[in-house]
This record gives structure tokens, C-alpha cells and sequence, in this order.
């Protein structure tokens, strides 16, 4: 039995299980009693966190799955890329209610464009080891899975904990379908492409769309 | 009424004395000793010897989390979580000792007896100085767990030193109560039988309302300090740490700005002097914070567009953080004299050394990271969205550190010239006008401005439409104001002599028109933002209405327009601000009967009337108003005489209006001859500041709100975030109000009508409608987690 996973499970129940004692208890005996009994859980539950605490740090707690994915903090040039595409997303802005000129718009955005794609490209060459890595790991846990139980289809490894969230991938979605060369929609903005598939004009130097995560024909061999 | 200091065990109070102290034959004698750690102020200590603990256990197990061993960030949060605990318990404990009347303990004989219903009870832990500090520390305990539960799979560069940066701290404020003011301490001489209780001047809303709003302004200041510490170690010092704390101080600036404008609220109320600000050194305190914090709320926004001014962000964050323990430092201290004041205690000394070591920790950090901080952007045009921050940033210090010196002058004069000079309100007031006014224009200017120049085009295009609107204004008010009793312009004597003298009272004397014209100046700025806004959104969405346009563009760009309302607000308060131009005061003595004319009021005097309750005598000065020939009603300024107090408290009477307000106290009351003393004022559009201020918070509250995007995260993570954001708001309301509805809940004496409420009268109906919208609130998330922890589990 894992003692720190029936931690674990019933503090979740502790915090309301208390407050409605002390609810009963105050709705009985009065409000001295019913902070005793609150300050009694405190107590309880500030033991068990020290329990816990003490057990990750002499390393007897396994890491669970979300600790394991969150142990992969975004790097510094993912933080960037983030930052710049809110600066592009105000840029817009500012340019639609006319607070820059088309000129120094132009400027910025390029500028801003250029280091996001550097930095898109510079994550996924840094990411690609380790992907390549976890691709080779699963294929091997699916091997042992598959020789080891009843043949089964599933592609999904079996879930310990609530699924993790999908971490921000640097990488945009894969393309779903093979779209030839677009040209540009004929509608005076020689800067947009429009998607074949959800017709979301996209930028000129566009890889995918930005709504459908469709390639974008000629561009889909450079992203690539 | 005469505010006075501290007494001995560090009591906010507005009496002079003390209660009389306890026959011997009432005190119970000393039964011999129980062992301590049996009993409860020994239990007590005990946790907070083990909040010192826990804090430096986590603090440990933090600062190697962050040096190669990820692993123990894990560790370290459940330390925070459980450090955070340990405060809750010792609340917890301090509670049930005032309400079982345990007068083993000093802190709950000094500050509560027998009589003291509850509510009056819990109210009383954050009466004193020990109670205060505990309470700090319980607010800083909330925000470290709201934070640390915030940051789970986030930042996870940063984490293990912004835990540990709030665990030094906690830990600090944990030596502060182990061996300055121990909340816990035993009464030297055994349990009494009774209790002192609680100063009936102190049982009243403002004074109880006040204090934890600004401390969780104050408090709310170490988290943002504590990525930077973070940032500055860890060198991560690009947009990362800007836009994790960007709600966090937006957060902590509401509250300090609540916290400010109850204390107006309170001094206006219930000081009687007929003004919401005496630059009162303890009041200069609490709002210097406050100018850090705006000069850097505006200045974060350069560094993630631009990349710039990375060294005044990191100073600005530990400038303001500082000033927080300096505001605290000085209600205790002593330093300077001051009605606030808690004590001349040696408890400043801890101050001190603290705010040492974080100075000499954070230049040393900042000096280390100095050129990752430079920057690679430069400013390329005066008339640029940058320029016009960077000269925000100046003036905001520039202001906060011309009140600074000004309130700490007596010392300084001391140190150099071995006298003590003091500076008052008219010094303050004339030096501030030109400030404040150069604030309202760059206000008004800044957004007009587009990042790094702005062409000829479109500074005609930017300026064109607010321009005309503030010229036409100041004409208006140049030619009709007289006539509706507010004159363009005041003339002022003169202050000072020479060059410097005479400009100051030239501005004085044109400082209204200014005022006004500027606020007109802003209010078209904004409106004009909001214009655009709309006209850009319905350009790309032809058929969308105005309203749905207005609702989207707003939801998209919260924190822009948030901070446009936070500036209307901040407009309207300084209109408010602009109207002690035309305030009227008189005093006369008056025999029932008399009439006196003050403006456009006509004030009769009909008589004293008398009543008792159980705690105090109250005498009224009952008197007719009618203005403008029509009755307006009745006043009864008044005067209470506190069984247990000393000294009798002024209670001001007023009648409230968007024009103003007429103000009334009442001083000397012959019971003979009936004859009273009433002193009058008609304070012009004070109401707006308050209305300013309930704008200031829609503003910030529609910043803060989250940008989730509802097919992004689907509908329950949608109501959760809102949920999230609206309970967070509304449950710091409930902490920062919890003693004044404890106190005046039950006391059933008279609690004065609050201008917040008379502004906004859902305001008054806060308590009940918070505890149940948190309730259905809490209700709402706990059912939305269990239903997407039931869809993940289902294969």
C-alpha cells in the first residue's frame, strides 16, 4: 500500500470534512469548541503536508506523471517566443486604431517575425533530441505492453493520474491534409494566403494555418 | 478631540488613558505554575517557534530545489503550504483564547473582558500591535499559499526562489512576534479575573475597516518582490517574471488604493476636522507604496514590448516592497510622531536590520545582473510612448520621494542641525499642487503617444479632438464658474518668499481651472480610446453593434481598458481633490434659535438633546438645514462620553450631495444657557473622490479579470477562471472586512453611513450577498473540478 498516495487521496476530503465539523460542533456547543476544532485540522493537515514534504525530499515518493511533465520547465527562448507574439498581438492593435504608422509597423512587425521563427526553429532543434528519446521510450513500454498482456489495440498509455494537460508543443500541429500551392486571395492584401480548407486568410509566410493547423502548400516543405 | 499616541502595550487609541487598572482583590491569585507547554500562551509561542522553523526548513529545501535538484520543488511547496498552516493555527489560537476569555494570556486581558460580545471579539486580535503583526503574517500566510498553489507546473525556473524569498519573510515577521511582540505572551502576574477590554473608541466601522485593507495591500507587495528576487538569482530576467507578476501587483495596488481611500474615508468620517488628508507621517506611509506601485504597474509594459527599462522594473518592485516595511516600521517605531503611531517600542530595530539586509541583498543582486538588465531598445524620439513612461516613472518617485523626506524631516533636521523641524499640511498641499497636476496631464498625454515616435500626423489626429475638449471647458469654467460658486481661479497668499514663492502661489491661484481643464482633457482621452477601439473593431466586423463591439474589444484587451477606467476613476478623484479650493469653514456660537448662513445653507440652531446606552452619554446639537430657502432636513453633530474612556469623541454630522457637502461638529455645549459651538463646513465635490475611487476599482478589478478564451479551455475551465477571479476578489473584500461587520454587526450603535456605500448603495449589502456569492461560488468550482476529474477518468 502506498501511504503517501492514501495521504495523498483522503487530504482532498480532510479540508471539507473538518469545516463541517466545526460547523456542527458550532451550531452545538458554541465558538470556542468549534475553533478547536478547526485549529485541530490545521494541525492534522499542516502534519501530513510535513509528512509529504519530508517524504519527497528523502526521495520515497515516486514522481507522479504531472510532476514529471511540469519538471520540463519552458525554456528561456520558449518565454521569449511567448513574449513576442503578445507584442506582435499588440502591435495589431495599435495599428488598427492608427497609434503607428504603416511604415514603422511594417518595421516592427518583420523585426518581431524574424526572431519568432528564429526562435521557433532554435526550439525545435534543442527539443528534438528528447522527443526522439520519449518516441523511443513509448515505442518500447508499448512492445513490453503488448508481449506482456491480451493483444491489445490501444495506443494510449494507461493513465496513473488525471491526464496531464498538453504541454505548449514548439512544433504546430501536424497537417491533416496535403494541400497543393494556394495563391494569394486576390484581394489587394498581397500579404495574406488563404486556407484551403477553412478559407482563414494567413500570412504570406504562413507554414500552416493559423485556425485549421492545415499546411499551407508551398510552405509546408520549408516548415517541415 | 485630541488624537493621542500609543500607550504602553501599543494601543491604536484615540483616548488618552488607559482604563483604570484592577483592584488587587479582583486578580486572581497565582495558582502556581502549571507547566508552559500544558498550557495555552505556551502552546501559542510553540507555534510560532515552529512557523520559524518551518520557514527556514522550506527556505532550505527551496534554495536547493533551485540549485540542480528539481525535484525538491515539490518539498518545498508542501513546506510553504504547511509554513502557511502553522500562521492559520496560531489565528486559530489566538481566537479561541479571546473567545473563552483565557486571561492567561497579556495581549487577550489588554485587549478584551468579560462584557465584549463576540463579535467585538474577534475584532479585537487585530487591536494591538502583537495582534496586528500576527495578522500580517496570517495575510502574508494566504498570499504564499495562493501563490505557491498558482505556480504548480509553472515557472518551475523561478518557483524554488519566490518560495524562499517569502519564506525569509514569514520567518522574519516570525522573529518579530517570538521577541518583540508575542502575541502570547503570559500576564506576568497570573490570569485576571476580568480583562481590560477592548477601547470603545476603536469599536467602530472605519477604524476597524482600514487598517487590513492597507495590509493586504502591503503584504500583497512581497509576492511581485519575490520574483524579482527570483529573476535577479536565476537570470532570467527577460518578460518571464514581468508577466507572472503582473496580476499580483495590479492586485496589491487595488488594495493599497482601497486601503488609502478608507483611511480618507475614516479621517473624513470621524476625525471631525472637516478633511480626508492631513499628511499625517503615518498616512504619507501608506501611500508612498502606492506611487512605486503606479509608477511601475505603467512601466512593466515597456519592458515587454520593448525590452527597456529592466533595472527600473526590478527597482521599483524592491523600492515598493520596501516602502511597505517602512510604512509599518514607522506606526511602530516611534521614529515620528504621529497619531497612528503604536508605540515608542524597541521593535524598531528589527525594522531596520530587515529592511537592511533587503537592500543590500537586492543592490547586490542587481549589481550582479547588471548587464542582462541593460537595455537593447533606447528611446529614438521625445514624443514617444516610451519617453512619456520613462518621465511617469520619474515623477511617480519624484513625488514619493518628496513626501519621504518631507515626513521623516523632523529627523533629518535633528541629524544636521540639532533641531527638530517639523512640516505640515500647507506645505504639502502647496508643493503637491504643481505635482499632481503634472501627474493629470502626463496621464492624459501617455496614451496618445505610439510606441518608439510619433509622426506630425498623428499627434494633430491624437490630440485634436481632447485638446478642443479641455479648451472648451476651461472656457466654460472661466466664465460661468463664479457664477455657480466655483471660480476659475483662487488667489493664494503667499508661502514663501522670493522667485520660487511666487510661482507656487501663482499656480495655487490658477491651480482649479487647471485641475478641471486636465480631468476634461483625460475624459476625452479616454473616450476617444474607446472610440477608436470600436470603430477599428467594427471596420473588420461590419454588422457587429456598438455595444457587442465594445464588449469584445474590451474583452480582448482587459488590462488596456481597465487601466483607461482606472484613469477616469483616478480623473474623478482629482476633481474631488480640486474642490477644497472652494471650501467655506466658520464657527459660531449659537443659543437655540440662532441662524447662521455658511454658502448657500442656512443652519438653525434648535437645542441640545441628550441620550444614554449602556457604554456612553451622547449629547446632540440638534440643527434645521435649509438651502437656498428649502428645507433640507435635520443634523445632530454630537458629542459621545465613553463610560471607560477619558476624553469625549466628536461625531460629525453631514449631508451629503455631487455638489457638496455640509459638514457639521459640534465642540462646547453649555447645559445651562444651551449654548453651543458648532463649526461648519461646506466641502465642495468631495463626493467625487469616493465615486472616483468605486471607478478606480471597477477598473483595476476588469484588469485583473482573466483572459481565458472560452473555446480555449471549454466551459467549465472557462467558469472556473472567472470564478476563480471574482471569489479571489470578493473573498479579500470579506478578510479586509471581517472586523468591521464583527464589530458593528453586533454592537448596534450607530455606524456611520459610509461614503463608499452612500456612492454605491449595493456596497452596503456587501456582507450578506459576499458570503453567499463565495458560497455559490466555492459550490460552482468544486462541481466543475469533480466533473472534469469524472471525464478525464472515463477511457
Amino acid at each position: 500500500m502506498d501511504v503517501n498516495r492514501l495521504i495523498g487521496d483522503s487530504a482532498k476530503w480532510i479540508a471539507p470534512a473538518v469545516v463541517l465539523a466545526a460547523l456542527v460542533v458550532g451550531a452545538t456547543s458554541g465558538l470556542g469548541p468549534s475553533l478547536l476544532v478547526l485549529a485541530g485540522g490545521v494541525l492534522t493537515g499542516v502534519v501530513l503536508l510535513f509528512w509529504s514534504s519530508i517524504g519527497r525530499l528523502t526521495g520515497e515518493s515516486p514522481l507522479s506523471l504531472e510532476e514529471a511533465i511540469g519538471l520540463g520547465a519552458p525554456s528561456p527562448e520558449e518565454e521569449r517566443k511567448r513574449s513576442i507574439l503578445r507584442a506582435l498581438k499588440d502591435l495589431e492593435y495599435e495599428r488598427s486604431v492608427g497609434k503607428i504608422s504603416e511604415e514603422d509597423f511594417a518595421e516592427l512587425s518583420a523585426r518581431y517575425r524574424a526572431d519568432a521563427k528564429a526562435l521557433l526553429k532554435l526550439i525545435e532543434t534543442e527539443s528534438a533530441p528528447t522527443r526522439k528519446r520519449a518516441e523511443e521510450r513509448l515505442a518500447a513500454r508499448l512492445r513490453e505492453e503488448s508481449a506482456s498482456s491480451a493483444p491489445r489495440k490501444s495506443k494510449k498509455p494507461r493513465a496513473r493520474s488525471a491526464e496531464p494537460p498538453v504541454p505548449p508543443s514548439s512544433e504546430p500541429a501536424p497537417a491533416r491534409d496535403v494541400a497543393e500551392a494556394v495563391p494569394a486571395v486576390p484581394s489587394g492584401d498581397h500579404s495574406r494566403t488563404a486556407c484551403p480548407s477553412c478559407s482563414t486568410p494567413n500570412d504570406a509566410d504562413a507554414a500552416f494555418c493559423k485556425r485549421c493547423g492545415v499546411a499551407l502548400g508551398k510552405s509546408a516543405g520549408v516548415a517541415s | 478631540m485630541a488624537l493621542r499616541g500609543p500607550d504602553d502595550a501599543g494601543c491604536w487609541a484615540f483616548s488618552a488613558e488607559r482604563p483604570p487598572a484592577l483592584p488587587e482583590a479582583s486578580r486572581a491569585p497565582n495558582v502556581g505554575a502549571k507547566p508552559m507547554l500544558n498550557s495555552l500562551p505556551g502552546f501559542g509561542s510553540g507555534i510560532l517557534y515552529a512557523v520559524l522553523v518551518a520557514a527556514a526548513y522550506t527556505f532550505a529545501v527551496a534554495v536547493a530545489a533551485g540549485r540542480g535538484q528539481p525535484r525538491l520543488l515539490e518539498s518545498a511547496r508542501r513546506g510553504a503550504f504547511a509554513t502557511a498552516g502553522l500562521v492559520a493555527l496560531g489565528v486559530l489560537v489566538l481566537a479561541y483564547a479571546f473567545v473563552t476569555h483565557d486571561f492567561r494570556i497579556r495581549y487577550v486581558t489588554r485587549y478584551s473582558d468579560r462584557s465584549m460580545p463576540t463579535g467585538y471579539l474577534i475584532a479585537s486580535l487585530w487591536g494591538g500591535q502583537d495582534g496586528s503583526l500576527l495578522w500580517w503574517s496570517f495575510l502574508l500566510s494566504c498570499y504564499t499559499t495562493a501563490c505557491v498553489f498558482w505556480l504548480r507546473g509553472k515557472y518551475r525556473q523561478l518557483q524554488p526562489y519566490v518560495i524562499a524569498t517569502l519564506m525569509v519573510i514569514m520567518g522574519f515577521f516570525a522573529i518579530l512576534m517570538l521577541f518583540a511582540a508575542n502575541p502570547f505572551e503570559s500576564n506576568l502576574a497570573g490570569a485576571k479575573i476580568d480583562g481590560e477590554g477592548l477601547n470603545p473608541l476603536l469599536q467602530n466601522y472605519w477604524m476597524a475597516i482600514h487598517p487590513p485593507s492597507l495590509y493586504t495591500g502591503f503584504v500583497g507587495c512581497s509576492v511581485p518582490f519575490s520574483f524579482a528576487i527570483a529573476a535577479l538569482v536565476t537570470g532570467r530576467l527577460d518578460n518571464e517574471w514581468i508577466v507572472a507578476v503582473r496580476k499580483w501587483m495590479l492586485f496589491a495596488w487595488l488594495f493599497l488604493s482601497i486601503g488609502n481611500a478608507l483611511g480618507m474615508a475614516w479621517a473624513y468620517e470621524e476625525l471631525g476636522w472637516g478633511g480626508y488628508w492631513a499628511w499625517d507621517p503615518v498616512e504619507n506611509a501608506a501611500c508612498l507604496p502606492w506611487f512605486t506601485a503606479s509608477a511601475y504597474v505603467h512601466s512593466t509594459m515597456i519592458q515587454e514590448r520593448r525590452n527597456m527599462l529592466k533595472i527600473w522594473n526590478v527597482v521599483l518592485i524592491a523600492i515598493t516592497f520596501l516602502l511597505t516595511i517602512f510604512g509599518t516600521f514607522l506606526t511602530r517605531a516611534g521614529l515620528i510622531s504621529s497619531v497612528h503611531a503604536f508605540a515608542q517600542s524597541d521593535i524598531g530595530i528589527f525594522f531596520l536590520w530587515f529592511m537592511g539586509l533587503v537592500f543590500a541583498v537586492t543592490a547586490g543582486l542587481v549589481v550582479w545582473r547588471l548587464p542582462q538588465l541593460k537595455s537593447r531598445g533606447q528611446i529614438e524620439a521625445v514624443l514617444s510612448r516610451e519617453a512619456a513612461f520613462v518621465v511617469n516613472n520619474w515623477l511617480f518617485v519624484g513625488i514619493a520621494t518628496f513626501i519621504l523626506v518631507a515626513t521623516i524631516f523632523p529627523r533629518i533636521s535633528e541629524w544636521l542641525w540639532k533641531e527638530t523641524v517639523t512640516v505640515g499640511p500647507p506645505f504639502f498641499n502647496r508643493w503637491m499642487a504643481p505635482l499632481g497636476l503634472g501627474l493629470l496631464l502626463l496621464m492624459g498625454v501617455g496614451p496618445l503617444f505610439g510606441w518608439r515616435k510619433t509622426s506630425g500626423v498623428s499627434l494633430k489626429k491624437a490630440f485634436a479632438f481632447p485638446s478642443a475638449v479641455a479648451l472648451f471647458v476651461l472656457v466654460l469654467h472661466v466664465a460661468f464658474g463664479k457664477r455657480l460658486g466655483f471660480p476659475a481661479f483662487v488667489a493664494q497668499d503667499a508661502f514663501y518668499p522670493g522667485i520660487a514663492g511666487l510661482a507656487l502661489q501663482k499656480l495655487g491661484s490658477l491651480a482649479p481651472a487647471l485641475t478641471i481643464c486636465l480631468a476634461a482633457f483625460n475624459f476625452a482621452v479616454v473616450g476617444q480610446e474607446f472610440y477608436r477601439g470600436v470603430a477599428a473593431r467594427r471596420q473588420k466586423h461590419e454588422g457587429e453593434g456598438v455595444l457587442e463591439a465594445l464588449r469584445v474589444v474590451v474583452d480582448k484587451s482587459r488590462r488596456r481598458y481597465g487601466g483607461y477606467i482606472v484613469h477616469i476613476g483616478v480623473g474623478l478623484m482629482f476633481v474631488g481633490f480640486c474642490g477644497r479650493s472652494w471650501e467655506i469653514e466658520h464657527e459660531a456660537s449659537m443659543s437655540p434659535g440662532d441662524q447662521h448662513e455658511i454658502g448657500e445653507y442656512t443652519i438653525t440652531y434648535r437645542g441640545p438633546r441628550m441620550e444614554v446606552d449602556p457604554t456612553k452619554r451622547m449629547i446632540f446639537a440638534d440643527v434645521d438645514v435649509e438651502r437656498n430657502g428649502k428645507s433640507e432636513g435635520r443634523l445632530s453633530p454630537a458629542r459621545f462620553i465613553y463610560t471607560k474612556a477619558g476624553q469625549p469623541t466628536t461625531e460629525v454630522s453631514m449631508m451629503r450631495g455631487l455638489r457638496d457637502d455640509l459638514y457639521l461638529v459640534v465642540g462646547m455645549i453649555d447645559p445651562q444657557t444651551k449654548r453651543a459651538t458648532l463649526r461648519f463646513h461646506v466641502n465642495p465635490l468631495v463626493s467625487w473622490v469616493w465615486i472616483g475611487v468605486l471607478v478606480l476599482m471597477s477598473g483595476a478589478s476588469i484588469s485583473l479579470w482573466p483572459e481565458v478564451r472560452l473555446r480555449e479551455v471549454g466551459v467549465w475551465g472557462y467558469l472556473r477562471a472567472t470564478a476563480g477571479a471574482a471569489t479571489s476578489i470578493m473573498l479579500a473584500i470579506v478578510f479586509a472586512t471581517a472586523p468591521a461587520r464583527a464589530a458593528s454587526a453586533v454592537a448596534g450603535e450607530r455606524a456611520p453611513v459610509s461614503p463608499v456605500a452612500a456612492a454605491a448603495p449595493a456596497m452596503a449589502a456587501l456582507p450578506p450577498f459576499t458570503y453567499g456569492a463565495a458560497g455559490a461560488v466555492a459550490t460552482g468550482i468544486l462541481v466543475a473540478t469533480l466533473r472534469e476529474r469524472l471525464r478525464r477518468k472515463r477511457p
